[in-house]
């Protein structure tokens, strides 16, 4: 089943260039339905377009209406903590969709008015700004609306594993509600271990404490890092309740909203394993291809079928694995270091698109990995890019993506194109990629149900 | 080694003084006079944090005319007590503490044997921080701290002393989590059990 590719329009930012159109509008692009390859991944509510936003307000009324909301009073302040990866999920409006109906049945259910919006940036300072404005946050939420970001003043936090600081901004009020996605992003980081609660240790907190996270544990120990800090005092004393926009590889699931942040994890949990678990495995399989980054947020974290660029940088090996103590990390094993920023089957990277400033961990891939820039006003972005020093330096800038695509099929020696455009219910790539992906998939389903997966669920005490 | 293409420039006369460049600055390269901002050009390490912070547009960044070098080589420097004090922060001396500039461990502990004290100092030295400036900062903080450096946060949120390893949970935390891992990873990163927890109580 071949569907025409229809990638989500994406927020204009100062982070990156003008908007160009989609390569999924050229003449030699398809795209491949996600359920073709595992029709075991159910429908979805919500893909990539607007039309369907009435699907994911009822969604999210749905899951609160159960939701015990006794911990807010008429008279407390109450803070929607948003992070900032939701808006790169299939344009964002999904999830701005359930935070704008998280504020409508609070106020409605507990009377409480002062319900205020915080947008967690990742380090941008004016992502906050342009992430309220073109998503009506303003009027969604009365004016009440203000960014954080990892720079912004912290509070100290002690927890069991020591004092940590988040963002004093993020918890300016009586009470805050977790408003959450389940978008696995860096698995080979999180490895799906407690994901639900990574926020808090990354989103909402300061960036000492993200640097503790990330470079002073392993990729596993680390996940007792936001479980600390979810139950610490501190946290305890203003925690509401969770609300999380749920996904799979097809696109938007439903909503998944209670108190109990652990019950909701663990669905996520067995969830993923089952259907972004297979759609990794899939990428696996592509050994060889040329990658295009062609989306309005940092190339990293562009999506095509749901998974992030970065799992195809790191599908050297299986994020999931327990038994495997690095996939990507800082702190790596004598003797068996990871080089995360390299995968030999990445003949070559076109950016079509892409915001500049996220330099990990592709820092070093433009030394394994030839990197094509298409236009010199985008190169520009990239050359003066300090989180990128040597990536400008060392792509070859093409005047169209076309010229990118073909100088890149060529000198990798490929002729498979997979396109990170943002999509979710299905990958935008050229008809070999797509013959490939199709003939690999049935393989690979029947490795993850029958021994990826059994494994994968045993190891997180979810079997 | 960082190599240090731009430069930041500013115009003072709609400067209000809000400070909010200083605080973000990572190398300490700005400061106020006279209720102005006032940059150190040899001191500033080209991350332009300032100039997208700047709330009154009037901060740039420009090539410098040549890219200046920020290293601290292990030659100038007590190899030993380089090696003593990555061992007792638990940091193995070629992982990349920056990995924007691909600055290892080595030499942010090279900037802090040649005698910074400050997470400032040590970015202006090496270059670290020059790029997305969240990643490398617990690693040079768990240096600066190991070193005996004094840990009290500066005036305005600059940083905090944030540098728990994995190295030091004590046992309750395993106990609370038995799936945290810690164990596991220990053995995995440190297979030879050189490293362990950071004691203040202990003499650099």
């Amino acid at each position: 089943m071949t569907t025409v590719p229809s990638p989500p329009h994406f927020m204009p930012s100062v982070y990156g260039p003008p908007p160009r159109p989609h390569v999924a509008g050229l003449p030699d692009m398809t795209s491949v339905s996600v359920q073709e390859l595992f029709p075991s991944i159910g429908p979805a509510i919500y893909t990539n377009h607007l039309d369907d936003l009435d699907a994911v307000r009822a969604a999210t009324r749905d899951a609160l209406e159960h939701v015990d909301m006794s911990r807010i009073d008429v008279d407390d302040s109450v803070n929607v903590l948003a992070s900032e990866h939701g808006f790169g999920m299939m344009g964002g409006w999904a999830y701005a969709e359930m935070i704008k109906t998280i504020r409508e049945v609070v106020v409605a259910r507990t009377g409480c008015r002062d319900v205020r919006l915080r947008l967690a940036i990742y380090r941008g300072f004016h992502e906050a700004d342009e992430v309220r404005d073109h998503f009506g946050f303003d009027e969604a939420f009365d004016g009440k609306v203000k960014g954080l970001g990892p720079f912004d003043r912290g509070v100290a936090v002690d927890t069991v594993v020591g004092r940590m600081y988040l963002v004093n901004r993020a918890f300016d009020a009586a009470k805050f509600i977790h408003a959450y996605y389940d978008d696995p992003r860096e698995m080979y980081f999180n490895r799906l271990l407690y994901k639900s609660f990574k926020s808090f240790c990354m989103s909402y907190a300061r960036f000492e404490t993200r640097s503790v996270y990330h470079s002073l544990f392993g990729s596993r120990s680390g996940s007792v890092i936001p479980r600390a800090l979810f139950d610490s005092e501190f946290i305890q004393q203003r925690y509401a309740f969770s609300s999380v926009l749920r996904t799979s590889p097809a696109g938007v699931t439903g909503i998944d909203a209670t108190t109990d942040l652990y019950a909701i994890d663990r669905r996520i949990t067995a969830s993923h394993l089952a259907t972004y678990g297979r759609m990794q495995r899939l990428f696996q399989e592509i050994d060889h291809c040329v990658a295009v980054w062609d989306g309005g947020r940092w190339g990293y974290y562009l999506h095509a079928g749901g998974l992030i660029f970065g799992t195809l940088l790191t599908n050297h090996h299986d994020s999931f694995d327990l038994d495997a103590p690095v996939v990507a990390g800082f702190l790596q094993v004598p003797d068996a270091p990871v080089n995360f920023s390299r995968n030999k089957a990445l003949r070559g990277i076109v950016v079509n698109q892409a915001w500049v400033g996220a330099g990990i961990p592709y820092v070093t891939m433009p030394f394994t990995s030839p990197m094509y820039i298409v236009g010199d006003e985008q190169a520009q972005l990239w050359r003066e890019d300090p989180a990128n020093p040597h990536l400008a330096a060392r792509a070859t800038v093409v005047p169209t993506v076309e010229d990118g695509i073909r100088l890149a099929m060529a000198n990798g020696g490929t002729d498979r194109v997979i396109v990170f455009d943002g999509s979710y219910g299905n990958i935008t790539c050229n008809p070999e990629m797509a013959n490939h992906l199709r003939e690999r998939a049935p393989d690979v389903d029947r490795l993850v149900a029958e021994q990826l997966l059994p494994k994968w669920l045993a190891q997180r005490g979810l079997a | 080694m960082a190599k240090i293409a731009f430069v930041a420039g500013l115009d003072a006369e709609p400067c209000t003084g809000c400070r909010l460049c200083d605080i973000v600055c990572p190398s300490g390269a700005i400061s106020m006079e006279r209720r102005k901002a006032v940059i150190d050009d040899d001191a500033c390490i080209g991350c332009g944090r300032c100039v997208d912070r700047c709330p009154e547009d009037i901060m740039w960044m420009t090539p410098r005319s040549e890219p200046l070098t920020k290293t601290v080589s292990l030659s100038d420097v007590d190899a030993a007590a380089v090696d003593a004090l990555l061992l007792r922060a638990g940091l193995d001396a070629d992982v990349s503490v920056c990995v924007c500039t691909l600055t290892p461990a080595s030499e942010i502990a090279a900037a802090v044997v040649k005698g910074a004290t400050t997470l400032e100092q040590v970015s202006e030295m090496t270059g670290m921080r020059s790029g997305c400036g969240i990643y490398c900062v617990a690693p040079a903080l768990r240096l600066l701290h190991a070193a005996g450096a004094d840990m009290t946060p500066p005036r305005g949120h600059r940083w905090y002393p944030c540098t728990v390893a994995l190295w030091d949970l004590p046992a309750e935390v395993t106990e609370r989590y038995p799936d945290s891992f810690v164990e596991v990873d220990r053995a995995a990163f440190d297979p030879a059990g050189r490293f362990t927890a950071l004691d203040d109580n202990a003499q650099p």
